[in-house]
């Protein structure tokens, strides 16, 4: 298809193409006219059209950031690239031009027309972005294997698709197979399907699609869990307290530490180490409880300080748009009447009485304004006070808790010493009854050891059950901090907006009234 | 001699004659009491239909017992069952009774007025009250609640004032209501707040205009109450009171026949009760009246408060009072003692009166003729039955300004079953204007339609039903100069659409209104917020003064801005030194942004938005004449609808239904042949002759072959004997016309014109009976030999005759 092109020299897009690409399809007229005065900035383009150009890589099209529409049809890529930032575009037509793989694609998201008819594409993949495709072509292709189609089933929207005159299309069960697979589909190779077709489709094939459905449920069916595993933990960890429903910390506490799974087959140990889990576990679970507890009502608080400073500020602005509705209605009326004036010094003394007007505006919006600031800077204040009360409350619960947990460790680590001397004097005398593995009677060399060995083990412990409790504290002491520095942060961004709105409202004003005031000296 | 005396307890008589109810016609003062519901029984389909009875049977007397003079010029007496006229033995009885008990009475109580018993009749028959009461059940739902019930008596009866109103016809009665009629006192002209915060800033002015009004207000009130006063008290009148008890209803109240309005027992207007009865028995009132009717206690069963005159008709009741009764009767009554076993068996006699019959037309008329006249004060309530008048009207409210009704303040029409919608006219008199109310459905979606004038390009309103209207259009105001039009619900968000007019300018060229709009000056779009477009894109207003060639935009504030962008075009086509035309200049478009962005900036936007706007404005416009046409095209329709004033009529209404009443006619019509056609193929020929034999036998042979002749030869000698008649007919029929030809042929020179017309009519008439008997005997005789084969062929088949049959096989 491109052997006419083929050879000719391929073209460069450069700076000067695109350019007279835009001005050739931009406005006409007198709208073009007041183009070529003014030049086309290339993200203002919308669409454009680079046709049989004998292009041979797509470049210098990131400018073009609010492109709808984008015709390369007809030259001779053959590689889809440098397309990353046109994430607008709508409708994309590559057709007619020597691409072998789908790629690239994978900013397009709000991409709905693809055209690839015409090229050297053997599989179709690489689309998954494309969350909004509606029309898919891609005809005179390669592609072989009816096992593409199901690719394309994860395209909800895609009604029309043409696959005409790649190699599938000359399988005897093409048609079936493809309405069977994707029965949304409204035009296949530019013909409407007909429900008739459809239902014997379906019937054809209807053991293999039903498989395949089951296995799309399942899967969607474990994303889902995934998915609502993860929000489950995530909800934990706005509260600071994940992994603490369970017996998690326990676990992590003897997972490094090699000592005290030794000791654990101590007699008499396992007993201990069942009761000192329980134990630990439900001091764990009040801590999760209690945080979650504690999120709640962080959360409420929060809700409600928002809603009272947004009432606060929508009051507020309500007012302003009245005043300046009310301040607009006068400043239309004396406008008018300083037009009819004729006598100069009536004239002037109307415009200054104009401008106290707008002066007078401007000191009552901004004075509305410093109320609230006022207002708000008390309410935040104590928001602030409250929700560090809160926190200290909540960090001061937390730690008597954790404090409770050494206390368990130190109690439990108490017990295995003296276990670890009996069991130790039990083996100096010989009398030990029971088998004991080999590392572990290792460890019962002398005394030094198996205390060296049991405070080993419970400096661990210790040292988990610590790093716990510091990481909760400095979490949530950020996330406050945080929380707070963020809201002093958007009060001072509201109110530098607003009374840069207020300047340039009043500013507007008076800049309107001056050239009154000078069209009418001139005049 | 007998009074029965007896307490009744109102739940025994209630579980006895479960009639449920009791209608009780309280008269005394006059005063009738409906039906009375007590017991809390569980209320049953049956005993609610019997109250509805109680209820409808009231109807009845002020027809039958107090109105005789007046119903006597209007019913033929000579029609009414016997029972009209006539008293059977038991009412005979019950009369002597009641004679009996209203001279004890009036011996006992000389000061008090002689009871309402037994007026006569339509007929001039005495009947007791009572029996004038038959709990009848009617085919209406609406008639099952007493609200709607007392609604339709009241349209139905009309009222008649007694030639004296301080008796009933017959009989005198002492205490009198006022009647329901009076005037009720002028309303309170002044509003308490308005003086209250007038006082507030004039005290001494208001003071005094109030003492005006006051004085003014007291005037009238004399004025007005004059007239009722003399006979405050004395006045009779009847109503009805509903107990409560039964079909859940709560507490005791009064029905007043003539308006249908309950009223509490507590009501000042009510001064007495002297008497009341039911369809059972009969009560007199005990108790003082002298605060009207506030302390009496409605318990029947105390017969110290309630004195009745039949002892109660249940048996089961009467034996656990009946020890009390007989105390105290020994008491009051020693005569009585002797009798009363004898009495208590004594019932209340069966009605005399027929059922009532509603018949539906005359249900829907409701009102005597279909038409209703009610007087209020400064007012008149007008109603007709639906489709009496041709323009659907039924019911008319005219308020006036003046007790003597003279100058109108405002006329309020309702219609009915208009088949443009029209529900209701309201005519203000002193502002002219006029205001139309549509039900959903009129061809042009109007809901109200306000005007002084049906000329167009004045003053008017029209609402509209939005949710039947494409664009959305909710109303729609007209002055000389502006038309505003509001929306709603539009996918382009337009609210408001403000257009002002300039005189329209004086062609010499002839052309009419429709041609010739009138000039626009200002045309002002509002919109409500688009909530896809970012809020410094969307258009909140947009003003196109056409006549300054400029355009005015102002878009919508964002959420958290309190100004909003605007930007005016100028559209001035210059042209620039060297003689060519400007596109765009910065200055054609002022704009402030709140939010300056940079590609507003570009001419090219600016001038595309300039283009967007004319192209906007056109369409603009051309809506503003659009809706002009529209206003225009609902003036005609209007006027074609008023002129037409077509009624709908319900496909259900086959009395009404032209289209479904032909086709039910047409059905009947083929029932009826099919029926006729039906007998004759059943007529049985040989009926006759097999009535000879003895029944039940076979017939022989040769007593089938008889038959058949005998049946044959009958036929043939009725056919012949016809033959004969038309003959014989038709023979007489030209004799006559002969004899009268040879007649007029003598005396042809002496007849008057006259008499020679009537000849001519009466020879061209017996011409015409003559070919007509002719055609018939000519009929016959093809016919005859046709019917006389089919006969025998028909007796060849008849089974009875099967022996014939085998012969011939």
């Amino acid at each position: 298809m491109n052997r006419l092109c083929d050879s000719m020299e391929p073209k460069v897009m450069d700076d000067d193409m695109l350019k007279l690409a835009v001005g050739e399809q931009g406005p006409q007229e007198e709208a073009g006219q007041l183009a070529k005065q003014e030049g086309i900035l290339f993200k203002d383009v919308l669409s454009l059209q680079l046709d049989f150009r004998n292009i041979l890589r797509i470049d210098n099209l990131w400018q073009f950031e609010n492109l709808r529409k984008l015709q390369l049809d007809n030259n001779i890529i053959e590689k889809i690239e440098g397309l990353e930032n046109l994430t607008h575009l709508v409708w994309l037509d590559l057709s007619f031009n020597n691409i072998e793989t789908i790629e690239g694609l994978d900013t397009l998201v709000n991409l709905e027309d693809l055209s690839l008819f015409n090229n050297r594409i053997s599989k179709i993949d690489s689309l998954d972005a494309l969350i909004k495709l509606q029309v898919l072509s891609l005809g005179n292709n390669q592609i072989d294997n009816m096992m593409n189609i199901v690719y394309l089933r994860r395209f909800k929207c895609l009604r029309t698709l043409s696959l005409s005159g790649n190699p599938i299309s000359e399988a005897e069960d093409y048609k079936m197979f493809i309405c069977a697979y994707l029965p949304d589909l409204v035009y296949l190779d530019f013909r409407r399907i007909d429900d008739h077709t459809k239902e014997l489709a379906e019937a054809k094939h209807q053991y293999s699609i039903d498989e395949l459905k089951h296995r799309e449920n399942l899967m969607q069916v474990r994303l889902q869990d995934e998915r609502a595993r993860q929000e489950e933990l995530e909800k934990h960890k706005t509260a600071f307290v994940e992994h603490l429903n369970g017996s998690f910390l326990f676990d992590s506490m003897y997972a490094e530490d090699s000592e005290g799974n030794k000791l654990s087959y101590l007699p008499g140990v396992s007993e201990l180490l069942e009761a000192y889990k329980d134990k630990f576990v439900i001091i764990c679970v009040n801590i999760f409880e209690y945080g979650l507890k504690q999120q709640e009502k962080r959360k409420i608080e929060l809700d409600t300080f928002s809603e009272c400073v947004h009432e606060a500020i929508q009051e507020n602005q309500e007012q302003g748009k009245c005043k300046i509705a009310q301040f607009e209605e006068k400043h239309l009326s004396s406008l008018s009447a300083i037009q009819e004036e004729s006598e100069l010094p009536n004239i002037e003394k109307m415009i200054l009485e104009c401008s106290a007007d707008v002066s007078e505006l401007f000191n009552e919006l901004m004075m509305l304004e410093m109320q609230l600031v006022e207002q708000l800077e008390e309410t935040i204040n104590m928001f602030e006070r409250n929700i560090v009360d809160m926190v200290g409350l909540f960090i001061e619960n937390v730690q008597s808790l954790m404090a409770q947990c050494r206390d368990l460790e130190n109690h439990h680590h108490e017990k295995l010493l003296e276990i670890s001397i009996s069991t130790l004097e039990k083996i100096v005398k010989g009398d030990l009854d029971e088998d004991l593995p080999d590392d572990l009677r290792a460890l019962f060399v002398d005394k030094d050891t198996i205390v060296n060995a049991v405070g080993a083990s419970h400096d661990i412990h210790l040292l988990k059950i610590d790093n716990r409790e510091d990481e909760l504290v400095t979490r949530i002491n950020s996330w406050c901090t945080r929380l707070v520095d963020k809201i002093h942060k958007d009060e001072i961004m509201r109110n530098r907006k607003r009374v840069k709105e207020i300047n340039q409202y009043i500013d507007h004003m008076q800049s309107e009234l001056d050239n009154l005031e000078y069209s009418d000296i001139l005049d | 001699m007998e009074v029965l005396r007896e307490k009744v307890e109102e739940e025994e008589e209630a579980e006895r004659e479960e009639a449920a109810e009791r209608a009780e016609w309280a008269r005394t003062e006059k005063m009738m009491r409906p039906v009375e519901v007590r017991k809390e029984e569980t209320t049953l389909t049956q005993e609610m239909l019997r109250d509805l009875e109680k209820k409808l049977s009231e109807i009845q007397i002020p027809i039958s017992a107090e109105l005789p003079a007046f119903t006597k010029d209007t019913i033929d007496i000579s029609k009414l069952p016997v029972s009209y006229k006539t008293n059977t033995p038991k009412e005979e009885h019950l009369l002597q009774v009641a004679d009996n008990f209203s001279r004890q009475y009036s011996h006992l109580c000389p000061d008090r007025v002689p009871l309402f018993l037994h007026p006569l009749n339509e007929c001039e028959v005495p009947k007791f009250v009572s029996t004038t009461l038959r709990p009848t059940l009617m085919p209406y739902p609406e008639l099952y609640n007493w609200d709607s019930c007392a609604q339709f008596v009241s349209d139905f009866l009309t009222m008649v004032p007694l030639p004296d109103p301080l008796k009933p016809t017959v009989q005198k009665e002492e205490k009198v209501l006022p009647k329901k009629y009076t005037i009720r006192p002028p309303r309170d002209l002044c509003s308490r707040f308005e003086q209250e915060q007038e006082v507030k800033k004039q005290q001494e002015i208001r003071a005094q205009e109030k003492k005006q009004l006051r004085e003014e207000e007291e005037r009238l009130m004399e004025a007005e109450k004059a007239k009722p006063d003399a006979l405050h008290g004395l006045r009779v009148h009847s109503w009805v009171l509903v107990l409560s008890g039964k079909r859940e209803v709560p507490e005791n109240f009064f029905i007043d026949a003539f308006t249908g309005h309950s009223y509490s027992t507590q009501d000042e207007r009510f001064l007495g009760i002297e008497s009341l009865w039911n369809h059972k028995n009969y009560w007199i009132n005990m108790q003082d009246c002298w605060n009207c009717c506030k302390d009496l206690i409605f318990d029947l069963g105390d017969p110290v408060r309630w004195e009745y005159m039949l002892l109660g008709t249940d048996k089961s009741q009467l034996s656990l009072t009946e020890e009390d009764d007989s105390g105290i009767n020994d008491e009051d009554d020693v005569e009585n003692l002797g009798k009363e076993d004898e009495d208590k068996s004594f019932d209340m006699p069966h009605s005399w009166v027929e059922q009532i019959e509603i018949s539906p037309e005359a249900f829907e008329t409701r009102c005597p003729n279909g038409k209703k006249v009610i007087q209020y004060k400064r007012a008149k309530l007008e109603k007709w039955a639906p489709y009496l008048n041709s323009n659907g009207l039924v019911s008319r409210l005219t308020t006036y300004e003046d007790l003597e009704c003279t100058n109108i303040l405002e006329i309020k029409e309702w219609y009915q079953n208009r088949e443009d919608m029209l529900e209701l006219k309201h005519i203000n008199k002193t502002t002219d204007l006029k205001t139309d109310y549509f039900k959903p459905g009129h061809p042009q979606a109007l809901r109200v339609h306000s005007y002084k004038s049906m000329q167009p390009e004045m003053d008017r309103v029209i609402e509209f039903y939005e949710m039947a209207r494409v664009d959305g259009l909710i109303k729609r105001e007209e002055t000389a100069r502006t038309m505003t039009e509001y929306y709603q619900g539009r996918p382009d968000f337009l609210s408001y659409r403000h257009a002002n007019f300039r005189p329209r300018v004086k062609k010499l060229a002839l052309s009419s209104a429709e041609s010739n709009p009138r000039p626009i000056v200002k045309i002002t779009e509002q919109f409500f917020r688009n909530p896809a477009k970012p809020a410094e894109e969307d258009v909140a207003e947009r003003v196109f003064l056409l006549a300054e060639e400029r355009i005015q935009l102002r878009y919508h504030c964002r959420d958290d801005h309190i100004t909003a962008s605007k930007r005016e075009f100028l559209r001035r086509t210059e042209v620039d030194s060297k003689g060519n035309k400007i596109i765009m200049t910065p200055d054609m478009c002022i704009s402030f942004e709140v939010e300056p962005m940079e590609h507003t900036k570009k001419l090219l936007y600016q001038y595309e938005a300039m283009m967007h706007l004319k192209r906007e404005e056109k369409l603009s416009r051309h809506q503003v004449w659009e809706s002009e046409l529209e206003v225009l095209e609902i003036l005609k329709l209007r006027e074609e609808e008023e002129a037409a004033h077509a009624l709908t009529i319900s496909i259900y209404d086959t009395k009404r239904n032209e289209k479904s009443k032909e086709y039910r006619e047409a059905m009947e019509r083929v029932m009826h042949e099919e029926h006729l056609r039906q007998v004759e193929t059943q007529l049985d020929y040989l009926a006759p002759f097999l009535a000879q034999l003895p029944p039940g036998e076979k017939l022989t042979r040769w007593q089938a072959v008889r038959l058949k002749d005998e049946c044959l030869s009958d036929f043939k000698q009725r056919l012949i004997n016809k033959a004969n008649l038309i003959q014989a007919r038709f023979e007489k029929e030209t004799q006559e016309l002969q004899k009268k030809q040879q007649w007029y042929q003598e005396n042809q020179v002496t007849l008057t014109p006259e008499d020679e017309d009537l000849y001519l009519s009466y020879c061209s008439q017996a011409m015409f009976r003559i070919r007509i008997l002719e055609q018939r005997l000519n009929r016959h005789k093809e016919l005859a030999p046709l019917k006389y084969l089919a006969l025998e062929e028909k007796l060849y088949k008849d089974p009875r005759l099967g022996e014939l049959q085998k012969i011939f096989a």
